[in-house]
């Protein structure tokens, strides 16, 4: 599974990284900076969809 | 024009008071608190990440007491705590914090949350006509959840709910003598409090559970927190996830049953919950205002603002601007996307928000479905208090 942000819409809400700050990092600014594709280690899944779910701006997403 | 947040009228309907500062003064300058009131959504969004506003509010208090104090070891616990530091001491802590708020292990407890909520709302039926929804539910619900998570006995947390109060005294300061008495009692509380964690401190590191403050004691890398900043982990987390999810649970409790509309949708579709929770808090989340000390000279919509003073964030009002929600004052439990900041933004944003959430997710979701007939009994009277969006009591009647 890969993950990616939106810089464009990201708005430095931080809640991705409450969910998991490895998985989701951030800036010094508090932006995501997980990047246009990012692997998910086998087994944290769930918690990707959860961080993903948890963006108030809809700026992470699931990658096909 | 100065406006007052604490005045009662102010309190008990703040929003109009919001509504009349972001479109007339949006940066206004309160003599009353002699600070800034931010109270647009993009204004208060960029002051989240402006380097000009420090979160460093403890310690320089600390530093200007010529000797140490009865209250000095306290203030010491408090100055070090990751939500008045900045960068990089507030970083280090906040990764070593983080591990414990992962997704994941919040997710694991909902079971357990769900087990505490239902022994409280048992609690209340088992009582009849008028009760007060908050003392008896929303207010010894996140202690216990706390007391739980932290692995402490069940006989110990009814203290757990002392020393919230005492500490909330202690943080917001008092001012006055006639509270002088209070302070220093609460103060001593707090004494018993650090000496308490202390020893469950003692007791994890020697033997380690899958509880929260053993979580805590991870390592990154060759750092991990010492015991001391343990100790004050456990008292800022009592501390923040207390009483911001006793008031985000009656608010929202509140604002259903003033919009039967709103609650006869979450009734007819229960997995609604997560959104509606996210609706709730922007439309009366637990906190009104978050403060920020200037530590540099910054501009903010054509307003100077200078080294030494203050501003305050004002949250409630961010959530409710029309620049940024369609329709600010209508309560609308499918809103989406929303990106409210009831929980702040960026470095700061709140580390327990996914807890918060699920605490008040369960509660709201087993009121609503064990409280079929749940009625406000009394217009509910509003603490006259500028950070918190509190009610003294939620008088409410079920059949």
């Amino acid at each position: 599974m890969r993950i990616a942000v939106d810089s464009s819409l990201c708005e430095a809400h931080g809640q991705c990284g409450v969910v998991d700050y490895e998985l989701f990092p951030l800036d010094d600014d508090g932006f995501s900076a997980v990047g246009p594709s990012r692997e998910v280690p086998d087994g944290d899944e769930a918690t990707a969809e959860l961080g993903v779910a948890s963006c108030p701006a809809r700026a992470l997403r699931v990658l096909p | 024009m100065t406006v007052d947040l604490t005045a009662p009228a102010a309190s008990a309907d703040p929003y109009a008071v919001f509504e009349e500062l972001r479109s007339t003064d949006p940066v206004h300058w309160s003599e009353a608190h002699r600070a800034w009131l931010i109270t647009r959504y993009d204004d208060v969004s960029d002051a989240f990440r402006n380097k000009a506003f420090s979160n460093d509010r403890v310690r320089p208090v600390l530093a200007r007491r010529r000797e140490p104090s009865a209250a000095s070891d306290v203030l010491g616990l408090l100055a070090g705590w990751m939500v008045v530091t900045d960068p990089p001491d507030h970083t280090r802590l906040r990764r070593l914090a983080a591990g414990a708020f992962k997704g994941q292990r919040i997710a694991v407890m909902g079971e357990q949350i769900t087990a505490i909520v239902d022994s409280h709302i048992d609690g209340f039926l088992a009582g009849s006509g008028e009760q007060d929804l908050i003392s008896e539910v929303a207010y010894p619900l996140p202690a216990t959840v706390i007391a739980t998570m932290l692995g402490a006995p069940p006989a110990d947390r009814d203290r757990f709910r002392e020393w919230s109060d005492e500490l909330a005294l202690v943080a917001f300061g008092t001012g006055g003598a006639a509270r002088a008495d209070r302070h220093e009692r609460a103060l001593r509380g707090l004494r018993e409090m650090d000496t308490y964690f202390h020893t469950l401190v003692d007791h994890r590191r020697r033997d380690p559970g899958d509880d929260m403050l053993s979580a805590l004691m991870a390592r990154d890398g060759d750092d991990l927190l010492s015991d001391d900043e343990l100790v004050a982990m456990c008292a800022l987390l009592l501390f923040a996830g207390h009483e911001t999810t006793t008031n985000s649970i009656a608010n929202a409790t509140l604002a259903l049953l003033r919009h039967p509309g709103q609650l006869d949708r979450l009734r007819a579709d229960p997995d609604l919950i997560g959104p509606a929770v996210e609706e709730l808090l922007r439309f009366d989340g637990p906190i009104k205002v978050l403060n920020r000390w200037v530590v540099a000279e910054t501009e903010v919509r054509g307003k100077r603002i200078s080294p030494g003073e203050r501003v305050h964030l004002v949250l409630a009002s961010a959530n409710r601007d029309p620049e940024r929600f369609d329709d600010p004052d209508t309560l609308d439990l499918g809103r989406n996307p929303n990106p409210h900041i009831a929980f702040g933004k960026g470095i700061h944003a709140c580390i327990g928000a996914q807890l918060a959430r699920m605490e008040t997710r369960i509660a709201v979701a087993r009121i609503v479905e064990r409280m079929p007939s749940l009625q406000l009994a009394e217009e509910p009277v509003w603490k006259d208090v500028l950070a918190s969006r509190a009610m003294d009591r939620l008088v409410v009647r079920h059949l």
